[in-house]
């Protein structure tokens, strides 16, 4: 009885090894509704971080620039003009922080871009013809604030139709603060808007504080302190 | 001393009956039952013959230049053998890329790597076949250097068809490594994957791609740091960091030419016999079979595992000349016999950890059959359940399911050139002779990278010399 017990429960569970697919699954996803939070990134920065920095220095920078400019006139009762829209040159986003962004770089330069065209506050110059300019110039970013630099990248641009009054870069840094395993990170993301006829500049900011933890203890622990 | 069956055991048979005696007795004398049921299961489990059997017709046709032989195994193979199929399209990748298919090989490549990706995930049924027969019943999940290698060659396969996603490639093979050693921590807290050497091709070939933007140098000097850091005999890396902390990508009028040369026949797998280990279980298994109720299988076959080895490369680099004049040489960017090496070595003692338990659970099955169909130690029942334990050992094969056609490194060099047609030629080099050259006309464009791969396992070129269009 024995053995047959064992042999029959041997059987069993080879049978059921051989059929059963175990606990391998494939892969799935969802699309997220509108409004549903983003994942949180658990060793760098992610969605969560880079849309609300994107968000608030953009906005940021258009209510500054926003402003209606009244126009001086000699002639009573003239009508006021709007002034028209600054065109701007959208250079690059740097990435000066401790962190790779990897894939986001290019979204956030694209963010950007959008939310300033869709503005209407600036009319800013395609990244086409910018990336084109760039290379054709042979002209780092950098060098475009050498005299030299600057008056080839814009006589170009002119020649390609796109004069620009003001080059942007946005720049995203980081800084560290640790404490024993766990650290704290800050985020900045800086739009620097440059006037090229000047040099006068304008900065708008917006920064986010993270940090990291080991464990959800230690994570409950510094939420409540 | 305190174990149970030794004391549970005789009192059983000192309270059984005469008439519970009979049928027990039957049982002994029907030791053929069992072991007939024992040995055609591990029969069925068990393979004869090994991946690297197989591999070895595959390496001589694609390492000597004969694709077409390469070919016809891996397609033979592929019909064959179902745990072998993804392992087997990895090789017909590079067969795929030699012949000068570079989509073809991106799409099999991509294939398995979702595959793999999937495979990651253990399966229970898998994991029990396994411990019953050996892990070639498990479906083959690469090892750790072919799961990045896999992107690596991704990412060269797409520079040189429309290059469009050899980005995300790059990418993907440096968050691949930070992934494998992320997840690498054992239940003790160790991670032996700390000690992993990094693969910079993913990092190189992302700062290439994003220098030829002319606008993202902080991610070229970035991606220039982590080549630095992770092959640091790689004699261009101070050279590329410098220019793009300071330099450009090119003088106007002139393009950039980026050659690849997968160089030498690369590490595969071979069965070894783990003899100490084998000696130390042997002992061990004796001293049981002495103080327990049973005796143990004693561990006469040999604990076979697998090894990570390489042969001696022929080549050392490949001379490159344009337009006739000597242009420079190409210099490694990934050694992979040198990193599968120290990447298998470092997780060996879990592949042996993995052998040994196995030999433990087959062994564990024996004693408790013995125990429950009541042999007796020292009668001919017991001998015969040892004898198919012996058996059951003796049908393991090492697992060596491995990449097998890589190359054993992938060299690079970067030449800025005028624009237009060039005549490349490229001559490997080794310690003899140099060896026969192939030469490949490519379009530079103002401004841009172009892209040429050539295959030299040995002095002579195997396949096509492959070239992206600017």
């Amino acid at each position: 009885m024995l053995r047959r017990q064992f042999l029959g429960w041997s059987a069993s569970v080879i049978g059921a090894a051989l059929i059963t697919p175990g606990c391998r699954d494939k892969q799935f996803a969802r699309v997220k509704e509108p409004g549903q939070p983003d994942m949180v990134g658990s060793h760098q920065a992610g969605a969560e971080t880079f849309k609300p920095l994107v968000d608030e220095a953009v906005v940021k920078l258009l209510e500054r620039h926003s402003m209606p400019i009244m126009q001086a006139s000699h002639v009573a009762g003239a009508e006021q003009l709007p002034p028209p829209p600054k065109r701007i040159c959208f250079i690059c986003v740097e990435n000066k922080s401790a962190e790779e962004i990897g894939d986001f770089k290019e979204q956030l330069y694209e963010c950007i871009d959008s939310k300033i065209l869709s503005s209407q506050v600036f009319q800013p110059v395609s990244k086409r013809f910018v990336d084109a300019g760039l290379r054709d110039t042979r002209l780092r970013p950098d060098q475009l604030f050498s005299p030299d630099g600057q008056r080839t990248f814009a006589a170009y641009m002119e020649q390609q139709g796109q004069p620009f009054d003001y080059l942007l870069f946005a720049k995203l840094t980081s800084g560290t603060t640790r404490e024993n395993k766990e650290y704290q990170r800050d985020y900045l993301l800086t739009l620097e808007l440059v006037d090229i006829r000047n040099g006068q500049y304008d900065k708008q900011s917006a920064e986010i504080s993270k940090g990291y933890h080991k464990s959800r203890v230690s994570r409950m622990w510094n939420a409540l302190q | 001393m305190n174990c149970r069956p030794v004391q549970r055991a005789p009192a059983l048979s000192q309270n059984a009956s005469p008439g519970e005696n009979s049928p027990r007795q039957r049982q002994i004398s029907r030791p053929p039952a069992a072991l007939g049921l024992c040995l055609a299961v591990c029969l069925a489990l068990s393979g004869c013959s090994t991946y690297a059997d197989r591999l070895r017709d595959v390496r001589a046709g694609y390492f000597n230049g004969d694709l077409t032989f390469a070919r016809q195994t891996i397609e033979e193979n592929l019909k064959k053998r179902p745990k072998e199929q993804d392992v087997l399209r990895l090789e017909r990748a590079m067969l795929e890329l030699a012949e000068g298919r570079p989509q073809d090989a991106e799409r099999t490549l991509r294939e398995v790597r979702d595959r793999f990706d999937e495979l990651e995930q253990k399966s229970l049924a898998e994991g029990a076949l396994a411990m019953l027969s050996d892990d070639n019943a498990n479906s083959y999940a690469g090892e750790d250097y072919e799961k990045v290698l896999m992107r690596s060659m991704l990412c060269i396969s797409n520079l040189l068809g429309n290059g469009e996603d050899a980005e995300a490639y790059a990418l993907q093979t440096i968050d691949k490594q930070q992934q494998i050693i992320d997840t690498g921590t054992d239940a003790n807290g160790e991670n032996p994957k700390l000690a992993y050497q990094r693969v910079a091709l993913g990092a190189y070939v992302h700062g290439l791609l994003r220098e030829q933007t002319h606008n993202a140098y902080d991610d070229v000097e970035r991606a220039n740091i982590l080549v630095c850091n992770w092959q640091p005999d790689f004699p261009f890396g101070p050279v590329d960091l410098q220019r793009a902390q300071a330099g450009r990508h090119s003088s106007p009028g002139n393009g950039v030419l980026y050659v690849f040369t997968l160089v030498g026949a690369g590490p595969f797998k071979v069965e070894t016999v783990e003899i100490p280990s084998q000696v130390a279980m042997l002992i061990a298994d004796r001293i049981l079979s002495n103080n327990l109720n049973q005796t143990l299988p004693p561990t006469i076959a040999p604990i076979k595992v697998p090894k990570v080895v390489t042969v001696a490369n022929s080549v050392s680099h490949v001379a490159v000349a344009v337009d006739g004049r000597p242009a420079g040489s190409t210099a490694t960017i990934t050694d992979i016999g040198k990193l599968a090496v120290q990447q298998y070595d470092a997780i060996y003692p879990q592949v042996l950890a993995r052998a040994i338990v196995r030999r433990v659970v087959k062994k564990g099955a024996i004693y408790a059959a013995k125990e429950v169909t009541g042999q007796e130690k020292g009668t001919l029942g017991g001998v015969a359940f040892d004898v198919a334990g012996v058996v059951w050992e003796a049908t393991e094969s090492a697992d060596t399911r491995c990449w097998g056609t890589l190359p054993d490194k992938i060299q690079v060099l970067r030449i800025e050139l005028p624009a237009g047609q060039r005549q490349i030629t490229l001559r490997p080099q080794g310690l003899g002779l140099p060896g026969s050259p192939a030469s490949q006309t490519v379009e530079i464009a103002d401004g841009r990278n172009t892209y040429l791969l050539a295959n030299f396992p040995g002095t002579k070129l195997v396949g096509k010399v492959l070239t992206s269009q600017p």
